[in-house]
């Protein structure tokens, strides 16, 4: 019964433009990250000026724009990869400052999804999910290993424990780089463009991961150029350009009638 | 030889036409394969026949009858310094060198990654010191920079008949550090027989504590029980290694047994181990070879592989049989073995596992030494060893951080974004990664500081070449005794080479 339900649902949002998780409400949600007036500079280059954004619980935002537009960078920010030098970032309540205690227990919040994977190509696939747990979780061996393979089962390729990635596909690596950031058991997931590098017979089996996490009720940050997955899965959209957010909306109205000039020039380019 | 050939000539021409036979490829390989090890065989023959010919009719003498004589050496240093023969004065210096060898590589290597590490690092005067030990050590050359150290060693006052420091158990003076000897004593053997089931009863108490982490998951520290372990047997040791005296007899009955065996045993035991590896070898090859279908498909070169070893096991065999020296010498040397373990544990109840000798000062004639009593490291010794090491060190410093540098930027933000910490992340994640490409240059360095050590001649430290120059010297037999350095520098290299390769091969990564 549901299952049909949820198809309907789909195709309508699709024949719409819009997508199917748009309608939600998230208002009461409460507040996992909020940046406020984010800035940060290269050496005299700002790669990021005054970026503020609220991204509630379960919410999925998708983070567009150009190259070299500050995508990654503020993604990275929130993880503290980067460091910002003007500007508030709270995570769960924490805020990212300079205290060492703070940013360990953000990073152990956080999973972060790189576009070429990094997998530890030293370590067999089971060892790299249960790395962490085991040393920063301080979990036993046994426990880790377990949690590793449900988690492999949850991507789909339980069958490559043994594996070393080297000996994976892309797809592959990237599902199992997915599974090795769920192993923090994470409250957000931050993805920086993880289909970038893929084959493309190979993007839709990460696509369909991210999904189900989504449906989940993972709070998840993806910045991706598949247009597809954010029409489905976002609940919201923004638009950066030159370190700014241009634009914020749903799908809806990003993909049927956007405000900006920058953003119709940008999805006209991408669309075409 | 011939047979093969024809076989396999004759099976392709049963499928093709036929083909003359210089431009079967199959005639072709053989017969380059055959002529190619006669030729090797030939020059090798003709080169030896001719270099002695050559020697005889110059009147040089290539015997090796010198080793057997008693020199007349001194040696400044080393296990023997009065060596009775010139065979054991080269042995001496070859024991010195090793001894430099390895105590250098050891302290390179860990000077070497501190230096490393340093220079990546996050404060800015450490970094800028790592620089300029590496830049200054590396561009000065070694012997410079060993009499340098030695002279201003040198410096140091002239040894006295006083005491010294600590009531003499410590001196420091131009002729270098004088420290006392511990050194192993009668009850050692039975002493280490406990230590033996000390390492057992180690080995299982961490496989324990390995096993409940991994119940349990808390810290169980291992390493520290294991370690504890071994002390305690330690300590008891030192009290009931009297206890061992009941190995005495047994040795002798291995001994006795050895000495009543025939000499045939020994003969088929070799044979058999020959064959049985040969066919091993080869079986392992096959199955090695075996394509997806199930058949074999060997290529001429395999039939080489095969015929070669084949031939050698042969080869074993026969030298084995007609050897019968070889057999008895095994049979002699076996018996020899136990019967010095036996007296090793012939001792009576008091005797200490081991002993310490506080160093002492001799004056022979004009000028004190320090005696044989206590643990000397000469200004020889320590020129020679700040050079290789400090020199060594800039190097190693330098392939560590090229190492760690290798190591893609991703793999650290990968495991800062799982939650590591920087030392977990170094240790887990870098380190493993960077030792693959740290290793292969990390050996040069290693054969790199061993062939240096031969600049101890510069400085009078009674190595392996300067113990060598010294005999040649006296014996006129120079080309002997460069004989013997070659082969000593090409054993140690080839075992370090060795070594470092299977390290290499055991750290590889599994791609595909
Ligand atoms: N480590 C860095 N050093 C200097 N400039 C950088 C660095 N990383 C990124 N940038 C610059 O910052 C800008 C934003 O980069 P990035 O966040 O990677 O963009 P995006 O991910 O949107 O393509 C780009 O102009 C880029 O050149
Ligand atoms: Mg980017």
């Amino acid at each position: 019964m549901t299952d049909v339900t949820d198809v309907t649902e789909t195709e309508t949002g699709t024949d719409s433009g819009g997508a199917a998780r748009s309608g939600r409400d998230l208002s009461s949600a409460k507040d996992m990250i909020v940046c406020e007036g984010v800035s940060k500079w290269y050496g005299d280059f700002q790669a990021l000026e005054g970026v503020s954004a609220t991204i509630k619980e379960q919410e999925v935002v998708v983070v567009l724009g150009p190259s070299g537009s500050g995508k990654s960078t503020w993604i990275r920010c929130i993880n503290r990869l980067e460091e910002h030098q003007e500007g508030l970032i709270v995570v769960d309540g924490v805020e990212l400052s300079n205290d060492l205690r703070n940013i360990e227990k953000v990073r152990s919040e956080v999973g972060m999804v790189f576009q070429q994977f990094n997998l530890f190509p030293h370590l067999k696939v089971r060892d790299n999910v249960s790395l962490a747990p085991i040393w920063v979780r301080k979990k036993s061996k046994a426990e880790a290993e377990e949690q590793a393979q449900a988690l492999l089962e949850l991507v789909g390729i339980p069958e490559q424990a043994d594996k070393f990635p080297g000996q994976l596909s892309g797809g592959q690596q990237q599902r199992v780089a997915i599974a090795r950031a769920l192993a923090m058991e994470p409250k957000i997931m931050l993805f920086d463009e993880p289909t970038s590098a893929l084959d493309p017979e190979m993007i839709k089996e990460v696509l369909d991961v991210m999904k189900n996490l989504a449906l989940s009720g993972m709070t998840m940050m993806v910045v991706t150029h598949e247009m597809g997955f954010a029409k489905e899965v976002a609940d919201r959209i923004i638009f950066m350009e030159e370190g700014q957010i241009v634009e914020v909306g749903t799908p809806e109205h990003f993909f049927t009638n956007p405000t900006e000039d920058r953003t119709k020039l940008f999805l006209s380019q991408i669309l075409a | 030889m011939t047979a093969p050939t024809n076989q396999a000539s004759s099976t392709h021409e049963a499928v093709s036409q036929r083909v003359p036979l210089w431009r079967d490829a199959v005639v072709v390989k053989w017969t380059a394969q055959v002529a190619t090890l006669v030729l090797v065989l030939a020059s090798l023959w003709f080169l030896a026949t001719q270099a002695g010919d050559n020697l005889t009719a110059r009147n040089i003498n290539i015997g090796f009858d010198f080793l057997e004589r008693p020199p007349d050496i001194q040696l400044s240093e080393g296990i023997d310094t009065h060596p009775a023969t010139g065979g054991r004065a080269l042995w001496v210096g070859m024991v010195n060198t090793l001894r430099m060898a390895i105590v250098g590589i050891v302290f390179a290597t860990l000077l070497g990654v501190v230096v490393g590490l340093a220079r990546l690092s996050n404060n800015w005067l450490i970094r800028r010191l790592a620089t300029i030990w590496v830049e200054t050590l590396r561009n000065i050359p070694l012997l410079v920079q060993i009499i340098f150290y030695f002279s201003v060693l040198a410096v140091l006052p002239r040894v006295d008949m006083d005491t010294g420091p600590i009531n003499g158990w410590l001196h420091i003076s131009n002729k270098g550090l004088a420290m006392p000897r511990v050194f192993i004593a009668d009850g050692f053997y039975q002493w280490a027989t406990v230590m033996l089931v000390g390492g057992l009863a180690a080995h299982y108490v961490r496989r324990r504590r390995v096993d409940l982490h991994n119940e349990s998951g808390a810290n169980t520290s291992p390493v520290l029980w294991s370690l504890g372990t071994l002390a305690v047997f330690g300590m008891v040791g030192l009290f009931i290694h009297p206890l061992f005296g009941f190995i005495e007899p047994i040795m002798g009955a291995v001994a006795s047994l050895l000495d009543s065996l025939p000499i045939l045993l020994p003969q088929v035991l070799l044979s058999a181990t020959a064959v049985l590896l040969a066919g091993r070898w080869i079986r392992e090859f096959l199955a090695g070879r075996r394509s997806a279908v199930g058949h074999l498909a060997l290529s001429d070169d395999d039939y080489f592989r095969i015929i070669f070893t084949a031939i050698a096991a042969l080869m074993a065999v026969t030298v084995a049989i007609y050897w019968t020296g070889l057999s008895s010498w095994i049979l002699n040397s076996g018996s020899d073995l136990f019967r010095v373990i036996e007296t090793k544990f012939n001792v009576d109840g008091a005797a200490r596992p081991f002993d310490a000798m506080r160093p002492d000062i001799v004056k022979p004639g004009k000028f004190a030494n320090y005696g044989i009593n206590g643990l000397t490291m000469t200004v020889g010794f320590a020129a020679v060893f700040f050079g290789v090491v400090f020199y060594t060190s800039a190097f190693i410093g330098e392939i560590v951080r090229g190492g760690i540098l290798a190591v893609p930027k991703g793999q650290t933000e990968a495991a800062s974004a799982v939650g590591l910490h920087r030392s977990q992340s170094l240790r887990h994640i870098i380190l493993p990664q960077a030792i693959r490409v740290i290793l292969p240059p990390l050996g040069n360095q290693y054969l790199n500081l061993t062939k240096n050590t031969s600049l101890a001649i510069a400085v009078g430290y009674s190595d392996i070449v300067q113990v060598g120059q010294t005999v040649y010297n006296q014996t006129g037999k120079t080309l002997p005794v460069v004989a013997i350095w070659m082969l000593f520098y090409l054993a140690t290299s080839l075992t370090i080479s060795v070594v470092v390769n299977y390290y290499n091969v055991r750290m590889k990564l599994v791609e595909r």
